[in-house]
């Protein structure tokens, strides 16, 4: 295993810049326990593991040998790949030690010693997770961003995105039904940069106290006016040049016509709103009939070279 | 001076294989060898001469039941078949007993198998879904048709021997758990087909032109009854 040069490895190409964001890399796990790994538990006191250090001791000649597990970062900012007995993709846990929806959870050290932890992102769960690993360009979430939320239903996806944003970044997840709404709570109360919001996506102005100016809208209401209440939404909070991620169920708008028909039929709606999508992605195989469609709002006209 | 020659350390003395050219005989037997085989062929002869001592002083007349109620099949004692050893009803919890515990095996396999495709996500390659470009006017549409063209993907990352070759176990791990739920749940079918079959209830099968989408398997149909 060739040792690491300092600023970045391989073909991945470093990003400077990112506060926060440490590459993993070094001794991970070394307890030869069962396959699947066991997991964390959720809840108010969650027993954090804190991985012993691999089996080179304490001088660590050299990276060989101690590493189970190497975690890459993702073209876009904030997101990981992690590679070892598992293949998935990670978001750095902002609150280290406590699961969310009992993830796995990977502790990688760094070269200088200090440990970061990562979450698992299942794409089963979550259609941002599942629109990264369709190939999507740009999700526009990233550290520093705010992010509006709307759909957030238990808050697992809030989370990953509460760890992609950062404690710089701020999420305002708006849920309108209460028994989902007091998980959203109480992953809020240790996730300082999540805004829980209970009420209805449809009504922005009964909220429009608590969220400032966003830079992004991501909408996974599934409703069949979901292109209305992102466009209500988006009048009320997001920024000129904004962007917005929307998630469409062919069968939530309508069940008789192919989902290709509707999601065409979505994305006329978003561009008669002044939206302007800019791609959509199909979420398989991890969700059957979704889509993905990212773009911005109010963009600018593009200026027009004179032909030469 | 002998007391100083023991204190030379001499080399160890290895025992002889047999030569490659001799290999043709199998292995060379040393006298350790022989003492085994020579006390395993004794102790047959002897077990042997105990048994052939107890055939020759049997009673003639000596009987119980057994001589009656087993037989010998190809030189083994096996007792007779017992027709209504289970009534019907012990043999259909046993069947369900069955079923239960091939179910178990399934949900058990699914359980895994959900929790190794929570962190097993092909992130290099997926061939089953559709990206969709939006473009203003022409010369956008061209410049996004380039842009796919040359994209780069996160897969080009170089990954060290050791974790290739664990990911690699993982996702074959995981594609064994699959094909054995898969079978499982074939087998979990098939035996409640068979259950079904032998409860009560009147039922016919289906004829041919009656099958939606015919395979080889029998499809059966049960006449409605009233449950009360």
């Amino acid at each position: 295993m060739r040792p690491p040069v300092t600023g970045g490895r391989g073909g991945g190409g470093f990003r400077g810049g990112r506060d926060g964001g440490g590459r993993g890399f070094g001794g991970g796990r070394s307890f030869g326990g069962g396959r699947s790994g066991d997991r964390g538990r959720s809840g108010p006191r969650g027993r954090g593991r804190g991985a012993p250090r691999g089996r080179g001791g304490p001088p660590r000649g050299g990276m060989k040998g101690g590493s189970k597990v190497i975690v890459e970062p993702h073209r876009h900012a904030g997101v990981f790949i992690a590679k070892g007995k598992e293949d998935a993709l990670v978001t750095k846990n902002l609150v280290p030690g406590e699961a969310v929806y009992n993830e796995k959870r990977i502790s990688v050290q760094n070269e200088d010693g200090t440990k970061v932890e990562y979450r698992v992102w299942n794409p089963f769960r979550s259609k941002l997770a599942a629109a990264i690993l369709g190939g999507v360009d740009n999700i526009w979430i990233k550290p520093g961003a705010k992010v509006l939320y709307l759909g957030a239903a238990s808050g697992t996806t809030v989370s990953h995105v509460s760890d992609l944003v950062g404690p710089e970044g701020c999420v305002y997840a708006v849920e309108f039904s209460h028994r989902s709404g007091r998980d959203l709570v109480n992953m809020a109360k240790k996730r300082t940069n999540v805004i829980p919001i209970i009420e209805d996506a449809r009504h922005p102005a009964k909220y429009r106290m608590l969220v400032g100016m966003v830079d992004v809208i991501f909408s996974d209401v599934a409703q069949p006016d979901q292109a209305r209440i992102l466009a209500l939404n988006a009048s009320f909070f997001l920024k000129t040049g904004g962007h917005f991620v929307i998630s469409i169920k062919a069968n939530c708008i309508d069940s008789t016509v192919a989902a290709e028909a509707v999601f065409q039929s979505e994305v006329k709606k978003l561009q008669q709103e002044q939206f302007k999508p800019a791609e959509q992605v199909t979420l398989e195989p991890f969700e059957r009939d979704h889509a993905c469609v990212v773009g911005g709002y109010r963009m600018p006209k593009k200026q027009k070279t004179p032909a030469s | 001076m002998s007391s100083l020659r023991n204190a030379i350390p001499r080399p160890a003395h290895k025992e002889r294989s047999q030569p490659e050219a001799r290999k043709r005989f199998g292995i060379l037997e040393k006298h350790k060898d022989y003492i085994i085989r020579a006390n395993a062929y004794h102790k047959k002869q002897e077990t042997l001469k105990i048994l052939r001592q107890k055939a020759a002083f049997k009673n003639p007349d000596e009987f119980n039941f057994k001589m009656i109620n087993s037989k010998t099949v190809d030189g083994r004692h096996r007792p007779k078949d017992e027709v209504n050893k289970y009534s019907a009803e012990e043999l259909m919890i046993m069947k369900t007993q069955d079923i239960g515990y091939v179910f178990q095996k399934w949900q058990s396999e699914k359980n895994k198998i959900d929790k190794l495709t929570a962190s097993l996500q092909c992130t290099g390659d997926q061939s089953s879904r559709r990206h969709v470009y939006y473009a203003e006017d022409r010369e956008e549409a061209r410049e996004l048709e380039v842009q796919g063209r040359s994209k780069s993907d996160i897969s080009t990352v170089e990954i060290p021997k050791d974790i290739k070759k664990k990911m690699d176990r993982s996702y074959r791990d995981l594609e064994g758990r699959k094909s054995r739920a898969k079978d499982l749940e074939k087998l979990y079918t098939d035996m409640s087909m068979q259950k079904e079959l032998q409860k009560k209830g009147r039922k016919r099968k289906l004829r041919d032109d009656e099958l939606l989408n015919p395979n080889g398997k029998a499809v059966y149909k049960w006449r409605a009854d009233r449950k009360r």
